[in-house]
């Protein structure tokens, strides 16, 4: 027990009769990083927010570096040096990151504020671990990673040794990952403990000594993570069976061209160039993926070719034929279906019925359409017919596109976009968000569609995902095409272009 | 199916005890003024109720009530907060007033003429806030609000001036409509006239309109810009036409209010109906039932009253502030119903 800093033994936490936790165990070695992996809802965050002071547990005790405690509340957590950054950042946006720090706490000064002296301790204890960050500066005036890097001060400038981490990359760029992740190296350096929630799978392989696997609420086990813990034992651990990593995916040869993009700009919602110059072509039957950074005008893209922005310039042809600068309907009419990257503000009318939701597009034509009116009866059928092929778990088609998981609300899009055979999918971002069984439904989908003869065009800053499903791989940078490679492309090549290196003449 | 009709009865539930909260505060300061609760409520029911004549005062003021609160929950299920139906009725009467008093045509032609007109008038003047909307992103709640008093002053200028009836004596108010225009009533000793049939008529339209391709788009306009382009719905075409059907409702009632009651432009014409239909639009749930139901409620409310201030020593205020809290009962639910915390909390992450 000496080398443990946090020991939580047979937790159990029910709420309304669902056990979340079901007499779990849980160990962190000192100095170590330690990974908690599970599907949504598996009750990771759950047991955190146990040893965080958030819930009380039914059943089950806590031990914190060997001795057992009652951890009533945060601030009793924050007194045995429990630190928690949670997914959704805690930070009065209008101060600066020191007043943030110093809110709840004691000024050395009596009545005036001890705001210099803060600062000064907290950039020392910055610039130990590598963040740089300006005491001084505004929280809006930061990026997502700069504020996370703040939670994490203000949890080790409390006193943390323990540091909990719920889904810290989520929110983060590839790079601001990377950087995290140094930063977390270096605390482990330095002795402290931290324990990372997650289920992204490279995450735990790259920077965790240890993890812990749920599921259901249920503890499943724990394992030291090695060179040779692959993704595909923790995959079967977590889901509990074979995940197909590698699609059957039948070679066939593209069909005719279905869509061609030839000198596209357009400019992003700050008037700014999003899209310079930019060609591209997709094919019958075809997926391809467009690898990038987020943020380099794949938005922009998807919106320029759904009606939803003004291209500045440039032609787009489908089939053939000019099309640029249609309202959406025309785009919507012609087959073309958009699986945009914001369910919950584009995707969903989340006050809606999940019925309503399914024929958002289509309420006006029949058979949904009736004399004038909606025909209740056609709608009834179609989402009978839709939540069987689409497995979509909802109690029933009444309940509201907002009640459901992401992975069932994105199923509902899918129902929606895929269900009437279109000409093109335009899939942005399809399966962010989401965990491994919805993402893997998800992909199994595009690829019929793809199957089915339609051009896709795959958006994602998941480079496995793009390598997985592409036929072909283009790399967008900064608004252009950096370079079009074969399926099966090496990450290293596709990597160097989506950080702007321009591919060599000869490849 | 099912859970539709949980939902309904669980919003008439709700409705009901916004209702019963509010009496029951009133009730206290009933109390308080030092009189007997029990008496004034029982004396503002039989002054509602009472009798056949009683119910058709009731009657007349559900008429423009209801039909303004059907216009305001048009534009309200598409988030745009029309404020402005006091403007619209007055611009609505005042347009059907002018052929009436200037043109001397044949009943069968003036009556319709006269209701087109109001229902241009108040379309316009709604209208006029969704293009400043459209054109400059002004927001609606302030335009409408500023255009309810051009509306009354531009009647209070007619009233007084060019239109001010010479033998009048020199109240503010026009010349009386010929009897011949005068809508039908249905009996001599009664107010109820034949403008209830219009509001019929409209009422079971309503019943069908959130089926129709529009109101399916206007809903969807109030669930997000975003989804709605995405949808391949023309926004700013749709505010556009949903306050013009809001705004031709109260215009409507103007017409109402003129051909059926006043027979005439007077200042104030439109005693602030707009103000309560707003809440008689929120109290229904924005649903065309609940709306005539809270419409009954409120216009009992206010005749009750009218009678109980002068049987009892009760003050009308007591109506006003059951009026009153029944507002704040109202915005609290709604503000729950469509998360304006969560919005707003949103709105301030974007913002920055």
């Amino acid at each position: 027990m000496d080398n443990l800093a946090v020991s939580m033994q047979g937790i159990t936490k029910i709420f309304n009769g669902v056990k979340a936790n079901d007499n779990v165990d849980f160990n962190l070695r000192k100095g170590s990083i330690h990974g908690l992996l599970g599907e949504n809802g598996a009750g990771k965050t759950t047991l955190m927010n146990i040893l965080y002071g958030l819930y009380q547990q039914e059943a089950g005790d806590i031990y914190i570096n060997g001795s057992k405690e009652e951890i009533s509340s945060p601030i009793k957590a924050i007194s045995l040096g429990i630190g928690m950054v949670h997914q959704h950042f805690m930070l009065a946006r209008p101060m600066t990151v020191v007043e943030n720090v110093m809110l709840g706490k004691k000024s050395r000064r009596g009545i005036l504020l001890d705001t210099k002296e803060t600062a000064t301790e907290l950039k020392e204890l910055a610039d130990k671990y590598k963040m740089n960050i300006d005491p001084y500066s505004k929280i809006w005036q930061l990026s997502v990673g700069e504020q996370q890097r703040v939670e994490i001060l203000t949890a080790i400038y409390q006193g943390a040794d323990i540091l909990i981490l719920d889904e810290p990359t989520a929110v983060l760029t590839p790079q601001e990952a990377n950087v995290l992740f140094d930063m977390l190296r270096h605390m482990k350096a330095d002795g402290k403990s931290i324990i990372l929630i997650t289920h992204k799978l490279e995450e735990i392989i790259s920077i965790v000594d240890e993890v812990t696997v749920l599921r259901d609420g249920e503890l499943i086990g724990s394992k030291l993570v090695d060179e040779h813990t692959t993704k595909e034992e923790l995959t079967k651990m977590m889901v509990g069976r074979d995940v197909l990593f590698n699609f059957d995916k039948n070679k066939k040869a593209p069909g005719a061209v279905k869509v061609e993009l030839k000198g596209l700009s357009a400019s992003n919602d700050k008037g700014l160039p999003a899209l310079t110059d930019f060609n591209l072509t997709v094919h019958e039957g075809e997926i391809l993926g467009l690898a990038g950074v987020d943020g380099n005008g794949q938005k922009e893209l998807c919106e320029v070719l759904t009606g939803l922005r003004k291209a500045d310039g440039g032609q787009f042809l489908f089939k053939g034929k000019e099309v640029i600068n249609q309202p959406p309907v025309f785009y919507i009419n012609s087959g073309i279906s958009h699986i945009p990257e914001d369910r919950m503000t584009t995707g969903l009318a989340l006050n809606w019925s999940l019925k309503k939701n399914l024929i958002i597009k289509k309420f006006h034509k029949a058979p949904f359409s009736k004399n004038g009116l909606l025909n209740q009866k056609a709608i009834d059928a179609y989402w009978d017919k839709c939540q069987k092929e689409y497995q979509i778990k909802a109690n029933s088609g009444e309940d509201h596109a907002r009640a459901l998981s992401g992975g069932n609300q994105q199923k509902v899009i899918l129902a929606r976009e895929l269900d009437d055979h279109p000409e093109m999918v335009i899939a942005n971002q399809p399966t962010r968000g989401l965990d491994i069984g919805a993402s893997e439904y998800v992909r199994q989908k595009i690829l019929d569609a793809r199957n089915d003869g339609a051009a896709v065009l795959l958006v994602s800053a998941d480079l496995e995902e793009i390598l997985q499903l592409s036929d072909r791989i283009a790399v967008i940078y900064d608004g252009k095409i950096m370079g079009i490679l074969p399926a099966g492309a090496d990450t290293n090549t596709i990597g160097m272009l989506m950080m702007g290196h321009k591919q060599e003449e000869k490849a | 199916m099912n859970s539709k009709i949980i939902n309904s009865i669980k919003q008439f539930v709700i409705a009901v005890l916004t209702i019963v909260l509010a009496l029951a505060v009133g009730a206290i300061l009933v109390r308080i003024s030092g009189n007997d609760p029990a008496e004034a409520y029982t004396t503002l029911f039989r002054g509602a109720l009472g009798s056949k004549a009683r119910i058709s005062e009731v009657l007349v003021k559900m008429i423009p009530l209801t039909l303004m609160a059907l216009g305001m929950s048009i534009a309200y299920k598409a988030q745009l907060w029309n404020i402005g139906a006091n403007g619209q009725l007055t611009i609505g009467a005042i347009l059907a007033i002018l052929p009436g008093i200037y043109l001397g045509l044949p009943t069968v032609i003036l009556l319709p003429l006269s209701l087109i007109l109001s229902v241009l008038g108040g379309a316009l003047w709604c209208g006029l806030a969704a293009w400043l909307k459209n054109c400059f992103n002004a927001n609606e709640v302030i335009t409408t609000l500023m255009l309810n008093y051009i509306a009354t002053y531009f009647l209070a200028f007619l009233v007084y001036g060019p239109m001010m009836d010479p033998d009048g004596g020199g109240f503010p108010q026009s010349k009386v409509l010929p009897d011949a225009y005068h809508l039908p009533l249905f009996s001599a000793q009664m107010r109820i006239h034949g403008g209830i049939v219009v509001a019929i008529i409209v009422i079971l339209m309503m019943f069908f309109f959130w089926r129709t391709k529009l109101g399916v788009k206007i809903d969807l306009i109030g669930q997000g810009d975003k989804i709605a382009t995405y949808a391949g719905v023309n926004v700013k075409k749709t505010v556009m036409v949903a306050m013009l059907i809001s705004g031709a409702l109260c215009g409507l009632a103007g017409w109402n209010e003129v051909y059926g009651v006043q027979y005439r432009l007077l200042e104030g014409l439109s005693s602030g109906y707009g103000d309560i239909a707003t809440i008689i639009a929120l109290l229904g749930g924005l649903n065309p039932l609940g709306i005539v139901i809270a419409s009954f409620f409120f216009s009992a409310l206010l005749v009750g009253g009218a009678t109980m201030q002068r049987m009892t020593e009760v003050p009308y205020s007591v109506v006003d502030i059951i009026q009153g809290l029944v507002i704040v009962f109202v915005i609290a639910r709604t503000a729950i119903h469509f998360g304006w915390p969560q919005k707003l909390l949103r709105k301030g992450k974007k913002d920055a």
